[in-house]
């Protein structure tokens, strides 16, 4: 397929991941919207496009832990879509006796890899995995997706220094670099910045990207990092594709009344 | 006994290549051999707790059966939310093994003593704790962890125990009486167990019991075991609140069991004296003498 012609079939899936999202989290009364929102992009390229996975050869898959696992309505959207959870699991999402919670618990659906909520731990998680399997010898590689605010947390520093010692080269950590965490951004409250050159000097490979270009963001998929763990942060956006989220501390918080979902779901026609 | 169970499972990783041992920078003089032998199953993560346990909760997601080895603050105080969120919330077949149980390390300093340990560890539903009292009960110990498909926590003191039981139990599932008696009954766990035998020897008609498992507690065997008995006596090297202690308080609460209970522990406050771990033990009222004492007080 043609990179365009890609690109405009994954663009399509991320509007109706984002479409779900919105619906879903009008339906549940939830917060953190805006970070499903700003990390869709990344696990639509990751599912329909870089993952090897499927229910045929699924003891074979590739595996994604979603470590902000408070973006859990982006991931519950795409496995969806991708056919892992069912409409009506995904339309239990955060109901009094339903299917979903809003942090990941492993053993609620297919697809979910890791349980997950506090962070700084899936990340970690996916590094060991990643290592077993490369010990084991099985061809698998593991994404684990950090938030920048998450990257606060020593135990991603913690895991990051020993990952590329280890030569964990089967696993990509990608940051959703939204700029906004619950009460501010990285970037103010403590010295984020070099972020690139952090992670290069703990030994990983960084790539920089627009979290919401999937040229860019396959473009970093593909790159070679062998012997060495990668790191792509993913330039990215709170609350992207409704203007009115975009860029919002509040959405980290608001509530998607019926009104509003109205309005969201006109600009993700 | 650490050397008992380290030995146990490197024997073990003879056949069964899954088994993975990570270290947290500990382990000197004890786990060289598996090392040796085994390279690429061991791994030592360093002083960096977190990423210990989150790394071995993934190698677990990957298929191994992991060891974690480290004194017991820094296998659960430091890294609690990683135990918690990471091995015990996914029901993963990790086996913590911690040393240094109670005021071993004395005088260390607090931050390298355990005396919280098992009231953090009952908190964590799917945790196994096992908290054995001789090289025997440590073995079978091994041997329970290394079957068990959901996580354990092994609670041990450091090497050179003896033996305190005649002949070798045959499970740590239910408790294993020490000394035939009647009237009163000691409870006990782990490596206060030197003191409790010579309690023991100088108190015969006493019953003594070591309960291995401290959690699930086995309460149908362990109300068999107190047939004959009206007083119980709980003694550990741990604060007298959040232990087995406690356990067994709750157990006769909930079942209005008419048993009266004395509980012996170490007090609930900082301990700031400088003794070794005898001093410490005597200091605290849970040596030979002071079980002694506890047993002839209730018998009048």
């Amino acid at each position: 397929m043609a990179g365009s012609q890609r690109n405009h079939k994954l663009q399509a899936i991320a509007r109706e991941a984002r479409r779900a999202i919105i619906e879903i989290a009008a339906k549940s009364k939830t917060a953190h919207v805006g970070t499903a929102l700003s990390c869709v992009d990344l696990i639509v390229a990751l599912y329909f496009y870089q993952m090897k996975i499927s229910r045929r050869n699924w003891s074979n898959r590739d595996i994604f832990i979603l470590s902000k696992a408070h973006g859990a309505m982006a991931l519950y959207a795409v496995l969806m879509l991708k056919g892992l959870i069912s409409k009506k699991t995904f339309g239990g999402y955060f109901q009094n006796d339903g299917t979903l919670p809003a942090h990941l618990d492993r053993f609620t659906a297919k697809g979910v890899e890791a349980s997950a909520g506090a962070l700084g731990h899936g990340f970690n998680m996916a590094l060991g995995m990643a290592h077993g399997f490369k010990l084991k010898d099985e061809k698998r590689q593991v994404f684990a997706l950090i938030g920048d605010g998450e990257s606060e947390e020593g135990s991603i520093w913690e895991g990051a220094l020993f990952a590329s010692k280890l030569k964990i080269d089967n696993m990509t950590a990608i940051i959703d670099y939204n700029n906004l965490q619950g009460y501010g951004r990285p970037r103010d409250l403590c010295s984020y910045e070099p972020v690139a050159d952090k992670w290069k000097a703990f030994g990983w490979t960084p790539y920089c990207v627009d979290g919401h270009n999937f040229s860019e963001i396959i473009s970093a998929f593909n790159k070679s990092h062998r012997g060495k763990p990668k790191v792509i942060i993913a330039k990215t956006v709170k609350g992207r594709g409704v203007s009115f989220m975009e860029d919002q501390l509040k959405w980290h918080y608001f509530i998607v009344t019926e009104e509003l979902k109205e309005q969201a779901l006109k600009e993700l026609a | 006994m650490r050397n008992t169970v380290v030995d146990h499972i490197t024997r073990l990783a003879q056949k069964n290549k899954d088994i993975f041992f990570v270290s947290g920078d500990a382990g000197f003089g004890v786990l060289e051999t598996f090392q040796k032998n085994f390279p690429k199953r061991f791994l030592n993560l360093g002083i960096a707790e977190q990423n210990m346990i989150g790394f071995s909760a993934g190698l677990s997601l990957s298929g191994y059966k992991v060891f974690i080895y480290n004194i017991i603050p820094f296998l659960l105080y430091r890294c609690y939310e990683q135990v918690r969120n990471d091995i015990c919330y996914q029901r993963l077949p990790v086996v913590l093994i911690g040393i240094g149980s109670g005021v071993t390390y004395a005088p260390q300093g607090v931050t390298h003593y355990s005396v919280e340990d098992l009231a953090l560890a009952k908190t964590l539903p799917n945790l196994t704790v096992c908290s054995p009292a001789d090289p025997y009960e440590a073995r079978l110990c091994a041997q329970f962890a290394a079957a068990s498909k959901t996580p354990v926590y092994i609670r041990l003191a450091k090497k050179g125990e003896a033996n305190i039981h005649a002949v070798a139990p045959q499970s740590i599932e239910e408790p294993i009486v020490l000394q035939e008696g009647k009237g009163i009954a000691v409870l006990f766990h782990g490596s206060i167990s030197d003191d409790v035998v010579k309690a023991a020897q100088e108190l015969p008609g006493i019953k003594f019991i070591s309960v291995p498992m401290v959690q699930p507690l086995n309460v149908a065997a362990l109300g068999k075991a107190l047939e004959n008995i009206e007083t119980i006596i709980t003694v550990e090297e741990h604060y007298v609140i959040g232990g087995l202690g406690s356990t067994v308080a709750d157990w006769i609460v909930d079942e209005e069991l008419p048993f009266k209970l004395q509980k012996l522990g170490i007090k609930h406050s900082f301990i700031h004296e400088i003794k070794d771990r005898d001093g410490m033990r005597t200091f605290f009222g849970i040596d030979a003498a002071s079980i002694v004492k506890a047993v002839r007080k209730a018998v009048k």
